[in-house]
């Protein structure tokens, strides 16, 4: 029977890490939308938000199936706790991502403005920290995801930078005011789904050592 | 374990006939607490809980070293009253074997061979008892029927019952629920909880749900040794040892 468990257990591992993959995905594309100003990208990215949420609502199930057919102790617990939390995450990452491409198609027909200001920089660091919370949980291992902390710092950094800079065009021209508030809004989802990022994260941690940790 | 200890082992190492079933298992049993002891069969944990009440001297050609105090007295010395420290640390068995006699007679065969004569002072011995081991409503109005027409749990709960009559310390149970269907269970476990405001317990059980539930602190046992104790959210939450960690996840056992 335990053998059933272990390998339901990676199973539900697997598919877990292709929901949180189809959520970095989805984020990243829009990213992409966001830069090339593409209508038709930032559509493909609306169009997955159904296959994401059935995707959480079906291994949510499979979760709390095996904690009630199991009763799983010490790391198998940790891992299925881990695992909500990660589907949890990427579920809100896939969701930014919709709704940064739902920006697009509002704002894809007039120009950047200050190239974008920081945003595609932003978005790099907080989908490389979507990447390493991702790789973390799928290899059992830490090393990537231990200067969490720094990072999320700079990307807190950065969105204030961006919230300054749009103020600032916003003051110098009362036209760019549309289009510097959704900057200032993607701004905040990125610092979101890095928020998302430390906390998968943090569950990785207590997944694998058993200790309760907090990234600020 | 910061809890006062009432039982301490140091160094106990046990043979039977020359074969080694304890090795150098140190532990401290917490006052007024729900210790388990957890681990594959053979792997000494019945061995230890009998150490607790020297049941083991029953059997031919077994030798204990190592030191066992109850309230800091070595139990081992060979002047230790053994029929008193039997007194102190009670035992419930695998299998409910009430004696066949009244239920009445279950619960006070133990203060009148202690010396309780009144018959008034053993009907409130016999009732106090089976309150305590939530066996009074179901059986007082039949406490001359024989105790083997009792359903299994209440067998058990009436040799509980047949244990706190003689006023004991320490409460020893040897997989005390693995006969019971879960409704009895549900009523020892629960029963357990109530037992350990007033003495403290020490359980062998094979169910880890069961030891998880019940206890304060676990101690995980394997060929002999005592591999790992601790305080029960912790063995079962984030185990120190890879040995404990594979056992409760069933990689092994």
């Amino acid at each position: 029977m335990a053998e059933k468990f272990h390998t339901e257990l990676n199973n539900l591992k697997t598919e877990t890490l292709e929901m949180a993959h189809l959520g970095r995905f989805m984020l990243r594309t829009a990213i992409d939308a966001l830069i090339r100003q593409d209508n038709d990208l930032a559509e493909s990215v609306v169009t997955r938000k159904e296959e994401i949420h059935t995707m959480e609502v079906r291994l949510e199930e499979r979760c709390y199936q095996l904690i009630a057919m199991n009763q799983p102790m010490a790391k198998d617990m940790r891992v299925i706790a881990c695992t909500l939390k990660v589907i949890t995450a990427s579920l809100r990452i896939g969701r930014y991502g919709k709704v940064i491409a739902n920006i697009v198609k509002k704002i894809s027909d007039q120009p950047h403005i200050a190239n974008l200001m920081s945003i595609p920089h932003m978005a790099d660091l907080a989908i490389e920290m979507i990447d390493d919370s991702i790789e973390a949980y799928e290899k059992d291992s830490i090393e990537a995801i231990s200067d969490f902390s720094v990072r999320d710092d700079t990307i807190d950094s950065l969105r204030q930078s961006i919230f300054r800079e749009g103020i600032t065009y916003m003051m110098e021209d009362p036209k760019s005011i549309t289009r510097c508030t959704n900057y200032i809004l993607v701004a905040r989802y990125l610092e979101r789904c890095a928020d998302h990022a430390c906390k998968i994260a943090e569950n990785v941690h207590y997944m694998n050592t058993g200790e309760r940790i907090e990234i600020h | 374990m910061s809890e006062s200890a009432i039982i301490t082992t140091n160094n106990v190492n046990l043979w039977y006939n020359g074969k080694r079933a304890l090795e150098s298992v140190s532990m401290k049993i917490p006052k007024n607490k729900v210790t388990a002891l957890i681990g594959p069969s053979g792997c000494g944990k019945s061995t230890l809980l009998r150490c607790f009440n020297r049941l083991n001297d029953l059997i031919d050609h077994v030798k204990i070293t190592g030191e066992i105090t109850l309230d800091e007295k070595n139990i081992q010395e060979p002047g230790t009253d053994v029929v008193m420290l039997r007194k102190k640390v009670g035992m419930v068995f695998q299998k409910p074997n009430p004696f066949p006699k009244s239920i009445h007679e279950n619960v006070a065969y133990g203060p009148r061979v202690h010396g309780v004569k009144d018959k008034a002072e053993l009907d409130r011995i016999v009732e106090l008892s089976l309150h305590h081991a939530a066996l009074w409503d179901e059986v007082k109005d039949r406490l001359n029927d024989s105790a083997l027409g009792l359903s299994g749990g209440q067998q058990q709960r009436l040799c509980i019952a047949r244990t706190l009559a003689v006023e004991p310390e320490v409460i020893l149970m040897d997989e005390p629920c693995s006969a019971l269907d879960p409704i009895a269970t549900a009523k020892i476990e629960n029963l357990i909880d109530l037992l350990k405001k007033d003495y403290t317990v020490i359980i062998v059980t094979h169910n880890m749900q069961q030891a998880a539930r019940m206890s304060d602190y676990t101690g995980f046992m394997y060929l002999g040794k005592l591999i790992e104790c601790g305080k029960t959210n912790q063995i079962f939450e984030h185990p120190k040892e890879d040995l404990t960690e594979n056992y409760i996840t069933g990689r092994f056992g």
